[in-house]
């Protein structure tokens, strides 16, 4: 079935949130594939449908009144492959980010090695990891069954020993795990996954196989020092397709249309930029920021390696308490252009977490909203800037290291109000460096492509060039230490008609050069005091191609990391004074 | 557009599945009357294991310690009950630590399950068991005044309401609650002071149900022994008026059943009181899905309008751009105070009542 896909022309790609469900439909246009329109509907994951079939087919309605194009055939089911009438898709993929995160058990040898790994491995699906089990945590096995009976995980991930590495200490750990799934009821015992020392694979499989739901994937610590994660993430994303189909009425009707073909949103997601990253500049990785109701995901890539980051519970809606919790609430008041009490804040933000579809009203509704959306970047970025390869290039050891593109998914970037304020967040909360440009995914097509890259890889390279994402401008981020007001940056642009405008960009600024949208020019970079723009070195000049994006070009001289002032009147004035700047129309 | 569905009716017929998280024992009876606080079902959350070394305990290799054990698997055991031996010169025994049941004997080793306390499953609801889900739980029926909230600290109580206000915005205060509040179920407009909840502690009432309540309670509010049910949401906003004329004319001295659950609305679970009445039994449930409408009764979300409940009178034809620069589908809404206002369809509920239900228009 599969084979016969390669060369189908439409695809309908169907992605179910936790807040609503979207069918986007993808054709051959003048001989090249392009995105042509999307239905969205609410979920219906829980109450009263109990089935992701009820919001499927409203999305797909709407899709229908938006293109005229019939999906639905008389007798209630999907039309595929297309007919000659127009009707009907070739091919459809399918995404979910809904449903509660998994709850993982990581059992590991050592805490810095092989828990490491599996809480990595645990990390770039839907999960939690709700207890470690590991060989120096002093537990009997009989704690450790306990523990198990307790937590009642969906998934245990059992890692440890190299593959010349430890086996009996794995097979201890192993023999807890065992008789826990023994001595649960079919329904309840938990999938077992074993990426551990492969020598002693067939002893574990004969331990385990009779007892639970059994998964083996190849070593994900296979050598101290070397991490192999994807083979047991595609064996994790099985797993959680099949927990999936168990939990949420629906899935099994979504994976026969789709041939079986489910992935979680961020692993589609994390693919696109895993794309991306072998088509730009390989010196640089590209990095891809979602920002979700429930969960914040960050994927990089770095010449095709990838490192992929789920947050679940950091989120803008029924992740928002969560994400108030970590930040404390004068991590969400300091980015707020006005007064307002603290309870009225953390009102809002519980209160949006119970009505997680509810939309802000008022400009301070949305700016509170919006400062969540910074909050929850900020540390979904800030948890993954360790686990990005060491031998990236950044500008300062602890910063961002250098990437271009951004691209940034999620409601609340997609249908921020201007462009200025989702550019805004972004700085705000990823904190580049050096020279980048931020794209934003204004119809939240990421994932789709990434999913349809599978079966379709020419559907997503033609897509992704067809200016589908939208370009919000070229970043300008020197890093370095100076006082506020010294000038850090001296810029010469040139445009095509040969014009050149100079400016001197002082630290603690964020300015725009008013450059249209796709307008080229050529930008002559000399920073002072020593700071680094990503042009081989601290104070080092150079000249680049840029382009304007519609919030123009943009040089954020705040400084890395981002300090806001601890006086409130001061820092007050500071972020109205950038949300005036880059409300600047170009 | 699906409209998520809110429900205060001051008569409907009430229909309620209690189930435990994990397979157990059904406890009540088909056509049982049960009351809020009565028991439906139970289950064991997390029996305990334990591992007992025979071999180790007896000084002998684990092959002769399986030959020298007394009990078997699937044997009940009681604490001190003799699990394997005696053996040596000092005829030396192993003994259960604890009364439960063999799971798994070999290799030298008793695996033990001990007899746990189990968790119960509580009606919530004052009404009849109609239909029992094996190993699960029950489905529980009533008629009576129904007022869904949206925040609720996870526990149960019945009993008599008492009013602790005069007008929907009144704010309850710790020195309004006295003795005469023992045992009854206080019903306040706002909540913004911990004191009230400590007060209401020590008294102490029965369970509390407020409009409005500060979010800084939250912590204190989750440990607090009685339950309590949030209306109207986090802040300082007035009860709404259809909950506010429901408990201060329906229910004068009728018990209330509180049922706190959180608000879970993948599940459609939310916080709840119901108090039974006596009513026909033709009377139709409320509807448990609806669609946005004109001339239909919602409930807004949001706390920036004047006031929470309005009728829809259209449904916009495009995205209305608000304030906030957000542009979304909208409905033109008259608010109970006469305002007529647009209201983004996501920030929007129904109260679930089919048109000839619809107790009032503005």
């Amino acid at each position: 079935m599969a084979t016969s896909r390669i060369n189908t022309d439409s695809l309908l790609a169907i992605d179910i949130g936790a807040i609503s469900t979207r069918a986007l439909l993808f054709d051959v246009v003048n001989g090249q594939y392009r995105f042509l329109a999307s239905g969205e509907a609410p979920s219906t994951v829980g109450t009263p449908f109990y089935n992701v079939g009820e919001g499927i087919r409203r999305a797909m309605d709407n899709l229908t009144t938006a293109t005229g194009r019939k999906l639905i055939s008389s007798n209630e089911s999907l039309i595929m492959p297309s007919l000659p009438d127009n009707s009907g898709v070739d091919a459809l993929v399918a995404t979910i980010s809904a449903g509660e995160p998994l709850k993982i058990v990581a059992v590991g040898l050592l805490e810095d090695i092989t828990l490491a790994s599996t809480r990595n491995l645990a990390a770039t699906t839907y999960a939690q990891v709700v207890d470690t089990i590991k060989l120096n945590d002093r537990r009997q096995t009989s704690d450790r069954i306990n523990t198990l009976m307790r937590v009642r995980p969906d998934v245990v991930i059992v890692a440890g020993g190299t593959d010349d590495g430890a086996s009996q200490s794995v097979l201890e750990l192993v023999e807890a795990i065992g008789l826990a799934s023994y001595l649960s009821s079919k329904e309840q015992s938990p999938y077992i996954l074993f990426a551990g020392n492969q020598k002693i694979q067939a002893q574990v499989r004969s331990s385990l196989e009779g007892v639970g739901k059994f998964h083996i994937a190849p070593n994900i610590r296979p050598a101290l020092n070397l991490e192999t994660i994807s083979p047991a993430q595609r064996e994790l994303t099985a797993i959680f397709k099949g927990i999936r189909k168990a939990q949420i009425g629906g899935i099994g009707d979504l994976l026969s249309w789709s041939g079986n073909y489910l992935t979680p949103t961020s692993g589609a997601f994390a693919r696109v930029i895993r794309f991306l990253s072998k088509k730009y500049d390989p010196d640089k990785g590209v990095l891809g920021v979602d920002i979700g109701s429930q969960s914040t995901t960050v994927a990089a890539a770095f010449n095709g390696k990838e490192t992929l980051r789920v947050y679940p519970y950091l989120g803008v809606g029924t992740g928002s308490v969560k994400t108030l919790r970590e930040s404390k609430l004068d991590g969400i008041m300091r980015w707020l252009p006005f007064d307002i009490s603290k309870d009225a804040v953390q009102n809002y933000i519980y209160n949006k977490q119970a009505h997680p579809h509810s939309l802000p009203v008022t400009k301070k509704e949305l700016a509170i909203e919006q400062a969540l959306g910074r909050q929850a970047l900020l540390l979904a970025v800030g948890s993954t800037l360790p686990d990005f390869p060491s031998d990236t290039p950044r500008l300062a050891p602890a910063l961002l290291p250098v990437v271009e593109p951004i691209i940034a998914a999620g409601s609340v970037i997609s249908k921020a109000p201007t462009p200025g304020q989702a550019l805004l967040m972004l700085l705000d909360g990823i904190q580049p460096t050096g020279v980048t440009t931020m794209v934003v995914d204004q119809n939240n097509l990421s994932a789709a492509l990434g999913a349809a890259a599978r079966i379709n890889p020419l559907l997503t390279v033609q897509v992704l060039e067809s200016s589908t994402f939208l370009n919000l401008g070229t970043i300008i981020a020197p890093v370095g230490y100076a006082r506020f007001g010294t000038p850090v940056l001296r810029v010469r642009m040139t445009n095509k008609s040969g014009a050149e405008t100079t400016r001197e960009i002082k630290y603690g600024k964020l300015e725009v050069l008013p450059v249209k949208m796709g307008e080229r020019v050529k930008l002559h970079l000399r920073p002072l005091h020593q700071f680094d723009v990503g042009m081989g070195g601290p104070g080092k000049a150079g000249e680049v191609q840029a382009v304007g994006g519609a919030a123009g070009i943009v040089i954020d001289a705040r400084g890395r990391p981002l300090h806001l002032s601890q006086d409130p009147k001061r820092r007050k004035k500071l972020v109205q004074r950038w949300y005036r700047a880059l409300e600047t129309k170009v | 557009m699906i409209a998520p569905v809110k429900h205060i009716s001051p008569l409907t017929l009430v229909e309620r599945e209690r189930v435990l998280p994990v397979p157990g024992r059904v406890v009540a009876r088909q056509g049982q009357a049960v009351s809020p606080t009565n028991i439906v079902a139970e289950y064991i959350a997390a029996p305990k294991y334990v591992i007992l070394n025979i071999a180790e305990g007896l000084n002998v290799s684990p092959h002769k310690a399986d030959k020298l054990l007394q009990r078997q698997k699937g044997d009940t055991i009681s604490k001190s009950d003799i699990i394997a031996g005696p053996a040596g010169l000092f005829q030396r025994v192993v003994r259960a630590p604890f009364s439960g049941q063999v799971k798994l004997t070999g290799d030298g080793k008793v695996l033990i399950e001990a007899f746990a306390s189990p968790v119960e499953l509580k009606a919530g609801i004052d009404g009849t068991v109609t239909k029992i889900i094996p190993d699960w739980g029950v489905i529980i029926e009533t008629r009576g005044a129904l007022v869904q909230g949206m925040w609720g600290n996870g526990k149960i109580a019945f009993g008599l309401m008492q009013l602790m206000l005069d007008d929907p915005g009144d704010e309850l205060v710790a020195d309004k609650i006295d003795l005469s509040a023992r045992g009854t179920i206080l019903v306040g407009g706002l909540c913004q002071d911990p004191q009230v909840l400590h007060r209401a502690a020590n008294i102490p009432v029965k369970g509390l149900v407020v409009g409005s309540m500060s979010a800084a309670l939250v912590p204190l509010a989750t440990k607090i022994p009685f339950p309590i049910i949030v209306l109207d949401g986090f802040g300082k906003k007035p009860m709404n008026s259809a909950a506010y004329k429901l408990l201060t004319t329906t229910t004068k001295d009728r018990n209330i059943a509180l049922h706190a659950q959180a608000y879970r609305s993948l599940e459609g679970e939310r916080p709840e009181l119901v108090i039974t009445l006596p009513a026909p039994d033709q009377i139709e449930p409320l509807l448990g899905m609806d669609e946005f409408a004109p001339e239909q009764k919602v409930y807004l979300v949001n706390k920036s309008y004047s006031a929470q409940i309005g009728i829809i009178k259209r449904i916009l034809s495009k995205p209305f751009k608000f304030p906030s620069g957000v542009t979304a589908p909208a409905a033109e809404v008259r608010l109970e105070n006469g305002e007529l206002v647009k209201v983004p369809l996501a920030s929007l509920e129904s109260f679930g009542e089919k048109a000839d239900q619809e107790i009032e228009t503005y």
